[in-house]
């Protein structure tokens, strides 16, 4: 009788490191890497705006405002809505071949109730923990959203958790036109929370990876050392937005308004 | 009878996922390898092109099956559409991305053809077989309808293509004979164009084009409906653009989204109606309640407030209930069980312009006159602003349903699940009351369900 032992996932701790270099990463590892992968950025280094990729600067931000205070604007790989990041936000992702989570299909629905069992783990005996829609929420307000890319055999399922935030930060994102019902015109001040009330930040990262070990078998690996793991070339669509996209939406704004 | 059966079953699960079917398939049917896996993919696949073929039309594409595949020509090769297979339950329509291929460009099994984003994932849709790119249907920036075809493919081997096995029944034949090459690769026209003639039912590559290069235009689908609508004596229909010749624009109906509150009343009205309600319907003398109103309003020295008579009522409300402690519960249908709530969390039906919301006034117990006075102002004031913060909106333990405000003597209220009990006011009315020995004299009543 043959033991199945648990698929291998690599976990890679990062800190602080500038959130364009952490999705180059993330995309490198998706598309030219076999591994399964868990990474933990504590915190980036700057407050970032990250759009999904079909996202629209016109659409989505106060563009006057983010070209004033010279906020960097990243389109990533993976598809979903809009956030800004800055030192206090934690970074989760996992990247995985689908045929060692077998019990995951392909699609984003399937992936979702997946992540929402890991971190229902994560979050045992926190009130309130759901994934509601496509969000992570305490209650009725959302800590996490939810970003996916599906490819050939692998997915990739990543987080920006809501750990402290700036109010005068979320003034640069517009109410997207295309919101989860249970926000109910809701603005953003009154339709997220802090994950801080809810569990300590040490706690979280923890229980994170060991929710991860309990369905892989962990094995840390430096930054350094990912050459060896992800070879070859790859596609790449994560990048910083110009300074000239930025000033055409703005301009396409002016027009439309 | 059995295509018949699977049809309908299809039709049930068009919008939903595949996985819920499960049947042996006959053959591995085209997929893109970036959705389900084969064995949730049912057989309503090959059945559909039974169902086709049965029909003994002629090229009727079907656009709206999950993987639906039709072979034009049963020659040495063949055209294969790749339509934009399911990603997800309730997801109807994805963005086109960017292609990684051109037209003309030799595929190889599995290799990514273009990446679509639904609501929160990019999705790469690979190729199922060997082949060339022969018509590219979309442009990035596109909204692509579930099912509606992405590409069309060139395969060199019809045994590739072939959807259904041998060991169907005899019914099954390729129906095409020698289609020419235009009409192989399809007709030219917009998607806007397709979408039109998909809402009309109507098979787009039997519409002869007008436009340039012979593509077909909006004109030509709505001769074509209205020429088809001429020769089959079909049951009328209500889609108003085959509806006779000239169709009145000025009485139009208008589609009105639910939104916001409007939303989530429907939702959470409709689970309330599931719940066996009791009514109890009593009338109650209020010349004291009258009296107190005015005696508060003569005696107000704080000009913001205005008093009336629901923060009375409330904590009469709450006095009742520290008597009839199982009124202020909420059920548990799960685990049958009645939580007799400590707090006396009263929320009060508020109509606002955004919808009905139901705010509560928390702890009326501990709470003064003048305080759940001030309570309510502000909450009033939240809700007509829509301002109302998750905290006003959840936690309550009975409502109260004031619709006397709005002038009615009735109200037939829907319980606000999980609680108990919801009661609704009427207004306060001076009617004429009898005596004992007969004579009338004037009382201030007022209706009251629970």
């Amino acid at each position: 009788m043959s033991i199945s032992r648990a698929p291998l996932m690599n976990l890679v701790r990062l800190k602080g490191t500038p959130i364009l270099e952490q999705l180059h990463l993330e995309e490198r590892l998706l598309r030219a890497s076999t591994d399964n992968w868990c990474i933990v950025n504590d915190g980036t280094n700057v407050p970032t705006i990250v759009m999904g990729m079909s996202g629209k600067p016109s659409q989505l931000l106060e563009v006057g405002p983010v070209i004033k205070d010279r906020i960097p604007v990243i389109k990533r790989f993976t598809g979903g809505g809009t956030v800004i990041v800055d030192k206090s936000t934690l970074f989760v992702s996992l990247i995985c071949n689908k045929d060692d989570v077998p019990s995951v299909q392909p699609y984003p629905r399937s992936v979702m109730a997946w992540s929402g069992s890991l971190y229902g783990e994560v979050f045992e005996g926190v009130d309130g923990f759901q994934l509601r829609e496509n969000d992570y929420v305490f209650g009725d307000r959302k800590f996490g959203g939810n970003a996916q890319s599906i490819i050939r055999n692998r997915w990739i399922h990543h987080t920006s958790f809501l750990w402290d935030y700036n109010v005068r930060n979320m003034a640069y994102l517009k109410l997207p036109s295309k919101v989860p019902q249970y926000r109910l015109e809701r603005d953003h001040t009154e339709f997220v929370c802090r994950m801080k009330d809810y569990i300590e930040r040490s706690d979280f990262v923890e229980k994170t990876v060991k929710a991860v070990g309990n369905q892989f078998a962990m094995k840390e690996v430096n930054l350094e050392d990912i050459d060896s793991y992800a070879k070859g070339e790859h596609v790449k669509s994560t990048r910083l937005l110009t300074m000239e996209e930025l000033q055409e939406a703005m301009a396409s704004t002016a027009q439309s308004a | 009878m059995i295509a018949r059966r699977i049809w309908r079953s299809h039709r049930f699960l068009r919008p939903f996922s595949s996985s819920s079917v499960c049947a042996p398939p006959l053959l591995a049917p085209y997929h893109s390898q970036s959705f389900a896996s084969p064995k949730s993919r049912p057989f309503l696949v090959p059945c559909l092109s039974l169902m086709k073929w049965c029909e003994g039309g002629g090229g009727s594409r079907s656009w709206f099956s999950n993987e639906a595949m039709s072979i034009d020509s049963d020659a040495g090769g063949g055209f294969i559409d790749v339509p934009l297979a399911q990603t997800g339950e309730g997801i109807a329509e994805c963005e086109l991305l960017k292609w990684f291929v051109k037209e003309g460009d030799p595929v190889e099994e599995f290799q990514p053809l273009c990446e679509v984003q639904s609501d929160k994932a990019t999705i790469e849709i690979t190729s199922r077989f060997k082949g060339k790119v022969a018509l590219i249907s979309h442009a990035p920036g596109d909204i692509i309808k579930v099912g509606e075809t992405l590409v069309k493919l060139a395969v060199e081997d019809s045994h590739d293509a072939l959807l259904v096995s041998s060991d169907t029944p005899g019914n099954v034949e390729p129906i095409c004979s020698q289609p020419k090459l235009d009409t192989l690769v399809g007709a030219l026209s917009t998607p806007a164009v397709r979408t039109l003639a998909k809402d009309l039912g109507i098979d787009i590559n039997l519409v002869t084009g007008s436009g340039k290069d012979g593509r077909v235009l909006k004109e030509d689908v709505l001769q074509f409906s209205g020429q088809k609508q001429n020769v089959t004596d079909s049951a009328p229909s209500d889609n108003p653009f085959i509806r006779g010749d000239s169709v009145s624009t000025s009485f139009e109906d208008q589609i009105v989204p639910l939104r916001g509150f409007n939303r989530a009343m429907v939702k959470t009205m409709t689970m309330a109606t599931k719940v066996p309600h009791f009514h109890f319907v009593e009338e109650i003398n209020c010349d004291a309640l009258v009296k107190l109103k005015h005696f508060f309003k003569e005696h107000n020295t704080d000009s913001t407030v205005k008093h009336t008579f629901l923060p009375t009522l409330i904590k009469s409300l709450s006095m009742a209930l520290t008597k009839y402690p199982y009124v202020n519960g909420c059920f548990n249908e799960e685990s049958l069980e009645i939580i007799l709530k400590g707090s006396h969390n009263i929320g009060v039906a508020m109509a606002t312009e955004h919808g009905l919301v139901v705010p509560n006034i928390k702890n009326v117990q501990s709470l003064s006159l003048l305080e759940i006075t001030r309570e309510m102002s502000r909450l009033q004031h939240l809700a007509t602003n829509n301002k109302l913060s998750p905290e006003d909106v959840t936690g309550g333990t009975i409502t109260l349903s004031n619709i006397g405000a709005i002038g009615g003597k009735f109200g037939s209220p829907l319980l606000n699940l999980p609680e108990v009990a919801i009661i609704a006011l009427g207004r306060i009315e001076k009617v004429p009351k009898f005596k004992e020995d007969g004579s009338v004299y004037p009382a201030s009543t007022m209706m009251v369900r629970i």
